[in-house]
């Protein structure tokens, strides 16, 4: 082991019982490296059953788009596609100054590498903040799933506490379980009618969104976290794993939006 | 190993953690094809392909995730299991779904759509021929809230 200790730069050695190690290396790895690798295969294994979570809800999505590709085709006309591109490359861009982040911690420069974080989280504030405005504009337009959806205005005639009673009553009648088509209002505020059931399809935008949400906000914890460890220099060229590993989840919250937005935003017949 | 690009997994065995190190400037490379990516699907959902729309979305989402996968997430540079593992998930995944999706060709529905019926009997059975709407209405009637997950909706008087 001696001689793996020395070859190990930048690390601080401990020593007890003739066995010294760097202080990252735990007992139960040989060296370095293979405590390297069964981090990474550990997380691998993480990031596959993200993918098999997030799974249930693509099957979701193609057998609700497999019975009803109408209530896509029209639906859809509901999201804004420039503010989905425009989360697309900030999420893009936060997935490359998480790889960067990465980069600087390979070769040692610590304060790069805590800028490259920085960056980070602020791209994903930046996108928690689009993803705002677009939830609660389609609360406005009462397009949330549930008792009163359909109805333009709902929240706005909720805060003056007038016409809720008619609200309601209206919704009674345009409820989704009967086959009438559902008054709502489009971006350019034209009043327009979704299909029966086309809560189905602001159903699945909610969770899917939702569910990658709150992974966003799980993944700002991890870079928060490894920012901090960064900060006290815990990290060298010989020991960055958590950099690394905080980075690969990043970076799969990427990987499932770069799945959702095209099946959200883009597809169904254009207008 | 510092700024030496070069550096590669297998090259030394003294057991200290090698890693390839991309410059910089590859990583925006990667950045730059992504955002043109974007563009480029952005763009295309424009136009009408009819059923091709989605499959050439999927193909430009996946060149993306293949890009993001293979070089932010270093997968080019790594142990090659570990590439298994996120081809196995995908894999399942893509059963998961094709089965399912295959299933419902050859399923009989509570809505109004899509139902199947028996040509002899005229009652509902899967795998048989579409009913007529007429036939629909007097052997599935719309059903109530439970089956759509409705809850407070009303029937259609």
């Amino acid at each position: 082991m001696a001689n793996v200790s020395e070859s190990v730069a930048g690390a601080e050695l401990v020593g007890h019982d003739a066995h010294a190690h760097p202080d990252f290396l735990q007992h139960h790895f040989d060296t370095p490296t293979q405590q390297f690798n069964a981090s990474k295969l550990g997380m691998w294994v993480f990031i596959a059953t993200e993918i098999l979570m997030f799974g249930g809800l693509f099957c979701a999505y193609a057998i609700e788009r497999g019975l009803e590709p109408q209530i896509f085709d029209e639906a859809h006309h509901f999201l804004n596609k420039i503010m989905g591109a425009s989360n697309t490359v900030v999420l893009l861009f936060s997935s490359l100054t998480a790889a960067l982040a990465v980069r600087s911690a390979q070769v040692g420069k610590r304060n790069l590498t805590s800028f490259y974080l920085v960056v980070t989280l602020l791209c994903a504030c930046a996108f928690l903040v689009i993803k705002y405005f677009e939830y609660s504009h389609k609360f406005h337009l009462g397009l949330l799933p549930g008792h009163c959806f359909g109805h333009p205005g709902l929240s706005a005639a909720i805060q003056n506490g007038q016409e809720v009673g008619t609200c309601l009553h209206v919704n009674a009648q345009a409820a989704p379980v009967t086959p009438e088509w559902v008054r709502a209002v489009d971006e350019e505020g034209h009043v327009t009618l979704l299909p029966p059931r086309a809560n189905m399809f602001f159903g699945l935008y909610f969770v899917m969104t939702g569910l990658h949400g709150l992974h966003v906000l799980i993944g700002m914890s991890i870079l928060t976290w490894v920012l901090v460890k960064n900060i006290r220099g815990k990290f060298s060229p010989a020991y960055f794993t958590p950099v690394d590993l905080g980075a690969l989840y990043w970076h799969l919250v990427d990987l499932v939006w770069i799945y959702l937005f095209p099946l959200l935003y883009l597809v169904g017949k254009p207008e | 190993m510092a700024a030496d690009p070069t550096s590669h997994t297998h090259a030394p065995h003294d057991g200290a953690v090698h890693v390839h190190i991309a410059p910089p400037r590859f990583y925006w490379a990667i950045f730059a094809g992504l955002v043109v990516l974007t563009v480029l699907t952005v763009k295309v959902s424009y136009y009408d392909f009819g059923s091709a729309n989605i499959i050439i979305a999927l193909i430009i989402a996946s060149v993306k995730a293949s890009l993001v996968a293979g070089f932010f997430m270093h997968l080019r540079h790594d142990k090659p299991f570990n590439t298994l593992i996120l081809l196995a998930a995908f894999l399942f995944l893509s059963l998961f779904i094709l089965l399912t999706w295959d299933d419902l060709g050859v399923r009989a529905h509570d809505h109004g759509y899509a139902q199947k019926m028996s040509p002899e009997t005229g009652l509902g059975a899967p795998g048989g021929e579409p009913m007529t709407s007429a036939t629909a209405d007097d052997v599935a009637p719309e059903p109530e809230g439970a089956a759509t997950g409705g809850g407070h909706g009303e029937k259609k008087e």
